[in-house]
């Protein structure tokens, strides 16, 4: 048994922390204060070629490990995780299934540049009537002739109102429910398509986040992503431990950038003559903060190394999002503790940390589902 | 043209460092970092190969754990790098360093040695220099600006209130000093690079020196810094308070 990262991996977690470092941390503030997409910011960042971490090398990629991806999006987040969830919105699921199902063409026109940076992607799931209900989404495709016709408004979509092409999930047929599901390709541009109301949310500011509305949208046949109908749960099925493993990986993001505040807080401030670090309470709460950090991630690089080796990983990786961000929510909760009321002023991180910590929460399954799910999983069909 | 950059890896400016009990030896954090002077060497280095062509190589002096400052080396664009590997030289002094640099440096065909002014760990500025004088070469320190034509380089060093230009015919050393330029971020491509490369290790054996070649200083102990005073607020309104701070600063602390 082993559980250190390579030295490669080690490496690369320092080069991206310091990428990070340089490039992410100055602008977190910014990004949060304007709540604006930040162009400039992923223009700069994009160049380097994260963008194409999963993908193969043949096609600009990085062909990343998923233990790999993990140390990326635990980085990012600890950045700004408004803007860590729209470079991994291109990274996985905006571009997962054009990868896998997309034609040459369409991945000359959409993945390659959106491995770039120079396409911004969304994948759209959720309604006002659906979330983790997914056999109850609404928005319908029509097969006529050649096309397909899709109908709908999407919540909730992470890039949504900026996004230069969507993977989008409809039903064929209502009475099927999860079983009738697809996901297909609308690119920006194609009549019918629009972006509807955009959310002004708590946390994760800077991620621009909205509805998108498909009213009669024609869209080729070539755009059914997948290579049978009606099976987009079964492709959806094989991301989805890649993405709650990552929404904890971005949730010890979080939970680090506000302990590495909290640490300084710590050792600086004083009271009654003293660091407050040095008053027994105050350690306590490192103790708990870091042991929980500890077993979040040996949960995640865990989860993701199953992943890595193709062995089951849908359990573990519903623990590690769980648990992660759970602890990701206790830690922001106890850094505010320690910064006492400059926590609740605005221009100080912990406010921030504490905000952006509560959206993992819903991201990536609630916890309420999750443990429904893990549950039924654990004791069988009783 | 060849350019050799001597990189060193240092604790992590970051890195919480205490002094043992035996007041001995110092307690570092294991983080680690690629000496900050040392990047915008790098950096010179890969601009000055990006306009005249040739090859850039890093070279590093210390532990198995200093490689990571070499892969950071390849990642921004160095061609090769080596790892001279002796853990030892993390207690050993400017002169034996720069004493082994430059017996590994006898090895290499090069044009221009670069490094940082200083390592930010002991911040002595000194191996740069010494290194020169084993070599017989010109060195420039301190530089903020470097050109190079018809085998001569022309530098500009800071000093206190004034630029110094200099000339000086290659091979040469230079160091760097903040401001020279803005140490570039790696790209994927170059970190992809740097994971999968072999970087080679050699031992003082290899280098034909021996363990006790020449150290000249050793460490007797180290010393906690002197505490802070209390900051001392002063009150009343802003001009007054003005007055009581120059009458401060001019008749009790002599600062003015």
């Amino acid at each position: 048994m082993n559980f250190a990262f390579t030295e490669e991996q080690e490496f690369f977690k320092k080069i991206v922390t310091d990428t990070v470092d340089r490039m992410v941390v100055p602008k977190a503030r910014e990004i949060d204060e304007k709540d604006e997409f930040p162009w400039e910011l992923w223009k700069d960042f994009t160049k380097l070629g994260y963008l194409g971490l999963r993908y193969p090398e043949e096609i600009g990629g990085m062909n990343a490990d998923p233990v790999t991806a993990m140390i990326f999006y635990e980085q990012i987040a600890r950045g700004s995780v408004g803007f860590a969830q729209s470079v991994i919105m291109n990274i996985l699921m905006g571009t997962n299934f054009v990868y896998r199902f997309g034609s040459d063409a369409i991945k000359e026109r959409c993945l390659y540049p959106a491995m770039r940076g120079e396409k911004v992607t969304t994948m759209c799931f959720t309604e006002d009537q659906s979330g983790s209900d997914l056999s109850a989404t609404r928005t319908t495709a029509v097969k006529d002739g050649n096309e397909w016709i899709i109908n709908g408004t999407k919540m909730w979509i992470t890039n949504g109102p900026v996004a230069d092409f969507a993977t989008v999930l409809a039903t064929t047929d209502l009475s099927l429910g999860a079983k009738g599901l697809n996901f297909f390709l609308v690119e920006k541009g194609t009549p019918g398509f629009s972006p509807g109301q955009v959310l002004d949310k708590l946390g994760c500011r800077g991620t621009v986040t909205g509805e998108l509305v498909f009213d009669n949208v024609r869209i080729p046949e070539e755009n059914l992503l997948g290579s049978e109908i009606n099976k987009g749960i079964e492709y959806l099925g094989e991301i989805l431990d890649e993405v709650r493993v990552m929404t904890g990986a971005m949730a010890m993001g979080i939970a680090q950038a506000a302990y590495d505040e909290g640490l300084e807080y710590a050792r600086k401030r004083i009271a009654f003559g003293k660091p407050i670090g040095s008053y027994q309470l105050i350690r306590a709460k490192f103790a708990d903060m870091a042991t929980e950090m500890e077993a979040s991630r040996l949960l995640i690089y865990s989860a993701a190394w199953k992943m890595k080796e193709k062995l089951p990983s849908r359990i573990e990786a519903a623990m590690a999002k769980m648990f992660a961000t759970e602890t990701c929510c206790k830690v922001v909760d106890e850094v505010t503790r320690i910064w006492g009321a400059n926590a609740f002023a605005n221009e100080y991180n912990p406010a921030r940390h504490f905000r952006d910590a509560r959206f993992l929460l819903y991201g990536g399954g609630t916890h309420e589902i999750l443990k429904d799910f893990m549950g039924r999983l654990l004791i069988g069909k009783a | 043209m060849n350019i050799i950059v001597l990189v060193k890896q240092v604790p992590d400016p970051e890195a919480l460092v205490e002094i043992a009990a035996s007041g001995k030896d110092l307690n570092i954090e294991p983080k680690f970092a690629i000496n900050l002077f040392d990047e915008f060497a790098l950096e010179e280095a890969l601009r000055l190969k990006e306009k005249h062509g040739g090859s850039v190589k890093a070279i590093g002096l210390g532990g198995p754990k200093a490689i990571e400052a070499l892969r950071t080396a390849i990642a921004m664009g160095a061609d090769e790098a080596v790892l001279i590997e002796d853990e030892s030289f993390a207690a050993r002094d400017g002169y034996d360093t720069a004493f082994v640099l430059s017996r590994a440096l006898q090895k290499e065909a090069f044009d221009i040695i670069l490094s940082g002014r200083q390592a930010i760990d002991r911040d002595r500025a000194e191996v740069p220099q010494m290194v020169a004088q084993f070599l017989g070469l010109p060195h420039v320190g301190v530089i903020v600006k470097l050109d190079v034509a018809d085998g001569k380089a022309t530098a500009e060093s800071a000093l206190e209130g004034v630029a110094e230009v200099i000339e000086v015919g290659l091979p040469a050393i230079f160091t760097a000093q903040k401001g020279l330029n803005e140490p570039r971020v790696p790209l994927i491509t170059g970190v992809m690079k740097a994971m999968k490369v072999q970087i080679p290790r050699v031992t003082l054996t290899d280098l034909g020196v021996s363990k006790d070649a020449g150290q000249k200083t050793s460490v007797l102990r180290y010393l906690p810094p002197k505490k802070r005073p209390a900051v001392q607020f002063i009150e009343g309104e802003p001009a007054q308070a003005a007055r009581e701070i120059v009458r401060i600063l001019a008749d009790v602390e002599r600062a003015i």
